[in-house]
């Protein structure tokens, strides 16, 4: 699985971009979220708030776009292949990942050792790319809860209420950035763990044999 | 017509040594919380004038610390909000009243009989105890607010604790307190309750309320609820375990105290208090990492202000501590904290979400490294990375059986 070429076909250019939105919104959401919890140097305030609500408006338009694109553009089918098809069709899980769920998970607790087979991206990373769909349009719907302008509109102020006030709902949207920073963390080593190749393509759109 | 008004209240206002100018500039205050221009001043000051003979009321004392009372009583001179109040015809008033025993109870009971009145009811209702509390000559005073709420036009429900329940119903609630709304829609009564929030609550908003019916109600509730700006906000009762509306006036709890904060400009600027007894507290810089949580309060303090609008809690160097919040001390505990500490279970004590955070990350990243490790060690690093399958476990363990029928 590692050992494989990388293809630009696995991540045409639009979904490269997307990444490095994606990369860039996260940390500058992170970084701004960690401050506006807790200020740990002076004078920074509204600019990371200003940050925050830019970049926050960003990423939901461009996972949206994501999603969307999915349906038009072509990406490879397998790994290190340059056989292309519909993307969202490599994105969902696939008849090759059938039966590979719980082998992939013994193989990363080392109670295999071959790698197994998988489509473009394994079980255990498809599940985890799909679920940083509603995990993202959650943080954003926290966000929105706590958010001047838009925490009284009732689909807002309803949620509020369910967890019991707004002090609640900013721990959870605290809480939910911990669950993408872990998130970033394994998806950030597992991607590199083999060899650099994959953030090559990801970063660089270069490929490589 | 109100240029020409004299008579009781006038008199009463000069003997206290309010001029009458006094009075319209309060009643045009007053014409601001009610969301009126200042063109109502004299209408009100006739309505308070006319309402102020006839409309009885009673203030009935909850489960509290009868610091609402305090607030309201807190007056070293003459003031107008206390007069308005006392030409209610107060029939009863615990606290301040000169009638005792017999005399006052049938005070009540005789202003229940004749019904119209208005009930002001502070502190929490507690049902511990089989409701053996607040007894009055033998009776509860949870029986005593049911049967007053029932006769009675409209109710306010006065500071945090008649809300709903305020300090006296935070964890763990021994004295089985909530809010005068969720214990009357337990008990189904329908009497109007409007909510004024705060610990203790601000004289003013309790006057604007006062005041609010006498001017539109035409002693008819409906009335006054079609008449009257209201924002209902509902939330999960601990107690009765229901899903309880609470109409506040709009203007009490229409934005956010951060909104209104005189030190807002310090906290976009990223001038903050660390530290008490700091420069920057000297500086009056914003309260923020102190604990503030003016951010998710939902009150006027800024703009009413307290003590006959003298100062309020941040203006006086102190960090909200979010009285106004529902559920207020088990949602904004610590105080000095930014973000309140989360209970891990009876007994277990609390813990800041922070710590909680710092543990869940450094456990992931050691556990990333650990994974690190022992993928080197397994030989799976490298430019060809680990030995792939050629053909899935699953598909050759039923190949081993006899493959596809
Ligand atoms: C996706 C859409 C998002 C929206 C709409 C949003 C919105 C907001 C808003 C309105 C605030 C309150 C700011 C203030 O009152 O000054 C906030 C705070 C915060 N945000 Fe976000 N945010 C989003 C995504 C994220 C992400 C992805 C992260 C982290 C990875 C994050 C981390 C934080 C943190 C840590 C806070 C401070 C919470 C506190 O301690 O009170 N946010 N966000
Ligand atoms: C027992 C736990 C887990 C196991 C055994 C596991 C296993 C795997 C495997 C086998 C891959 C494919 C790697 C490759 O061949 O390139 C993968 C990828 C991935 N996993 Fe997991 N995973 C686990 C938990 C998680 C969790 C909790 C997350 C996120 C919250 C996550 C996020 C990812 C991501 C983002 C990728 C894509 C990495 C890449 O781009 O190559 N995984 N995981
Ligand atoms: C430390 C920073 C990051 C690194 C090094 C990194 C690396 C990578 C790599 C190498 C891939 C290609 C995986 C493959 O071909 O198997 C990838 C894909 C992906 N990454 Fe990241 N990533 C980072 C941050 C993020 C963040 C913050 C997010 C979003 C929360 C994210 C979401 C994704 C998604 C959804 C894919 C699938 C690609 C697609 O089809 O759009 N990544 N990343
Ligand atoms: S002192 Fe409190 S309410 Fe005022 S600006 Fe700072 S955080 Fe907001
Ligand atoms: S400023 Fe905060 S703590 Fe002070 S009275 Fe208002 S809500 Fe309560």
């Amino acid at each position: 699985m590692a050992g494989h070429a990388h293809y630009r076909e696995a991540h045409p250019l639009v979904f490269v971009i997307t990444h490095w939105i994606n990369l860039i919104c996260m940390i500058m959401l992170a970084f701004s979220g960690f401050y506006i919890h807790y200020p740990f140097f002076g004078g920074f305030m509204g600019v990371a708030r200003g940050m925050h609500f830019v970049a926050m408006y960003v990423i939901i338009i461009n996972l949206t776009f994501r999603i969307i694109a999915a349906f038009f553009v072509k990406t490879a089918t397998d790994l290190g292949s340059h056989q292309v098809d519909t993307d969202i069709k490599n994105w969902l899980p696939q008849e090759k990942n059938k039966h590979q769920f719980f082998e992939t998970v013994k193989y990363y607790i080392f109670l295999r050792k071959e790698a197994v087979i998988s489509a473009k991206y394994g079980s255990l990373q498809k599940i985890a790319y799909l679920a940083t769909i509603p995990l993202t349009y959650l943080m954003a719907y926290t966000g929105f809860a706590i958010y001047g302008p838009t925490m009284t509109w009732g689909l807002f102020s309803g949620g509020v209420e369910m967890v019991g006030g707004p002090m609640n709902m900013r721990i959870i949207h605290y809480f939910m950035m911990w669950v993408f920073i872990v998130f970033t963390m394994i998806h950030a080593y597992l991607a590199n763990i083999y060899n650099f190749k994959p953030s090559k393509i990801i970063f660089a759109w270069k490929e490589s044999e | 017509m109100a240029q020409e008004a004299h008579g009781a209240i006038y008199d009463l206002l000069a003997v206290r040594g309010v001029s009458r100018r006094d009075f319209l500039k309060y009643c045009s205050y007053v014409a601001a919380m009610l969301g009126l221009s200042e063109a109502a001043a004299p209408a009100i000051a006739a309505a308070v004038e006319k309402g102020s003979k006839l409309k009885p009321a009673l203030w009935l004392n909850g489960g509290s610390c009868t610091g609402c009372t305090e607030s309201m009583a807190q007056v070293d001179s003459p003031d107008v909000a206390t007069i308005v109040l006392e030409l209610l015809s107060l029939n009863y008033f615990e606290t301040v009243m000169a009638a005792a025993g017999e005399h006052a109870e049938k005070n009540i009971q005789d202003t229940i009989a004749a019904g119209g009145y208005l009930l002001i009811y502070e502190g929490s209702v507690m049902t511990g105890e089989d409701g053996n509390t607040l007894l009055v000559n033998g009776h509860k005073g949870t029986d005593i607010l049911k049967e007053a709420a029932e006769s009675a036009d409209a109710i306010i429900a006065v500071g945090a604790c008649a809300v709903d329940g305020g300090w006296v119903a935070a964890h763990p609630n021994p004295a089985g307190a909530t809010g005068v709304q969720a214990f009357l829609d337990v008990e189904g009564v329908k009497t109007p309750v409007v909510n004024i929030p705060c610990c203790p609550m601000n004289p003013e908003w309790v006057v604007a309320m006062v005041v609010q019916w006498l001017l539109v109600a035409e002693d008819d509730p409906a009335t006054f609820l079609a008449k009257t700006e209201l924002l209902g906000k509902s939330y999960d009762d601990r107690l009765t375990g229901r899903n309880v509306t609470l109409l506040y006036p709009k203007y009490v709890v229409g934005s956010t105290i951060h909104d209104n904060c005189p030190r807002r400009g310090h906290f976009e600027n990223g001038d903050f208090v660390t530290e008490f007894g700091s420069a920057e507290e000297a500086m009056g810089y914003c309260l923020y990492k102190v604990g503030c949580k003016g951010p998710q309060t939902f009150t006027q303090c800024p703009i009413t202000r307290w003590n006959r609008s003298v100062s309020w809690c941040v203006q006086s160097g102190a960090p909200c501590i979010g009285c106004g919040a529902i559920s207020w001390v088990d949602n904004n505990t610590p105080f000095f904290k930014r973000l309140s500490s989360m209970q891990m279970g009876d007994g277990l004590g609390y813990v800041q979400p922070g710590s909680v955070a710092a543990v869940v990350g450094g456990v992931a990243a050691a556990a990333l490294v650990a994974h690190g490790l022992g993928m080197k060690a397994a030989g799976r690093i490298g430019p060809d990375g680990p030995p792939t399958e050629t053909v899935k476990k699953h598909d050759r363990k039923r190949q081993a059986k006899g493959g596809d029928k």
